[in-house]
């Protein structure tokens, strides 16, 4: 039995791979739309797979299943579409969906953290940066229209392949493994997420917590020291705006000479 | 339970074309410490799964303030046009 379901797995990789390999856009043109259907299913695949793997083991394993269907299409959809704007969209869907998840398992202050930092802030960050830096013309959404590494993903087939195996190993593993019940499933009385979360995170992590929040810090100001524009400070440009002056000064006094040393030379 | 687990590692392999897919690879890890953390009946899971969302938020700024100074230098998003730095 669950030799079997090993192989399934790998099964399973390696239609989700390949679904990505043929998603993927090539060189020239784009991705078919067959393609992307295929790639799609080749997640419906390895949902109706989870769903043969938790048949009876857990109730609500039908919204659990069409969750991380939805998270799985959505991240094949991340990675293969053309146009990042698009990805990043997916990318949204995503979060939601691994937000749903994260609530289903009964981690909801996780889950709104998700909601808020990745939809919310991360999101944001990412659009922004796409449109600074974007310049692929939008003619009516033609493939051709688009940038060139847009339309080209870089060595396809061995990224896939080295997906497929790092999928196939990890699912192997926990396919293999006989994980037993969850110890005491918290949920049942007035047990509250996110009390019980603030009591860990003030006691056995509030070093971390200080940790967490110097990096962020540091990171502000990283960025900002990164991605500055190089504006001269006020000093350097008053500095600079006189050595121009000067040096206009000196360049019409070079010419000036130089047209009474030419004259000269011509008498 | 187990199941989230594949759903964890299933969501995070791609590591390909661009920045993005990085995000999605801590989802999938994100995902995965929950039910772990699930799996043993404590909260460490979701402790930890915060500050991957640190973790992340960091790195969605800094890698992105990055790719704005390469833009800036280089004019393009091209991977490939940094391919000088090759040794």
């Amino acid at each position: 039995m669950r030799d079997s379901l090993v192989y399934v797995s790998y099964v399973v990789s390696a239609v989700i791979a390949a679904g990505i390999y043929a998603g993927l856009p090539k060189d020239g043109k784009a991705a078919q739309r067959g393609a992307t259907v295929f790639a799609i299913s080749a997640g419906a695949a390895a949902v109706v797979y989870l769903l043969h793997r938790m048949l009876g083991s857990v109730s609500g394993h039908v919204v659990f299943c069409v969750l991380s269907a939805l998270s799985i299409g959505a991240a094949v959809r991340v990675v293969t579409h053309p146009r990042p704007v698009y990805s990043a969209l997916y990318f949204v869907l995503v979060v939601l969906a691994t937000s749903a998840l994260l609530i289903q398992v009964g981690a909801e202050f996780l889950a709104m953290a998700l909601v808020i930092v990745y939809a919310g802030a991360i999101l944001v960050t990412y659009v922004f940066v796409i449109m600074l830096s974007q310049q692929s013309p939008e003619t009516q959404g033609r493939i051709s229209s688009m940038l060139d590494y847009d339309r080209s993903a870089r060595e396809p087939f061995w990224a896939c392949v080295a997906g497929f195996m790092l999928m196939a190993t990890l699912a192997g593993m926990i396919v293999e493994r006989s994980w037993g019940e969850p110890a005491a499933a918290p949920g049942a009385g007035h047990y509250r997420n996110t009390v019980e979360l603030g009591k860990l995170l003030m006691t056995d992590f509030a070093v971390s917590v200080e940790l967490a929040a110097v990096l962020l810090m540091v990171a502000l100001v990283g960025s900002i020291a990164i991605a500055r524009k190089r504006l001269p400070s006020a000093a350097e440009f008053v500095g600079t705006r006189r050595r121009v002056r000067l040096g206009r000064r000196w360049s019409r006094f070079e010419q000036k000479a130089q047209r009474h040393g030419s004259s000269r030379r011509g008498d | 339970m187990f199941a989230i687990g594949v759903v964890g590692f299933l969501t995070r392999r791609n590591m390909i074309v661009m920045f993005l897919c990085t995000e999605v690879m801590f989802q999938g890890v994100l995902v995965n410490l929950v039910a772990m953390g699930l799996l043993h009946g404590n909260l460490q899971g979701q402790g930890m799964g915060i500050f991957v969302l640190v973790i992340a938020a960091v790195e969605a700024g800094l890698g992105l303030a990055i790719v704005v100074m390469l833009y800036r230098r280089r004019g393009t998003l091209d991977a490939e046009s940094w391919r000088t730095m090759r040794g």
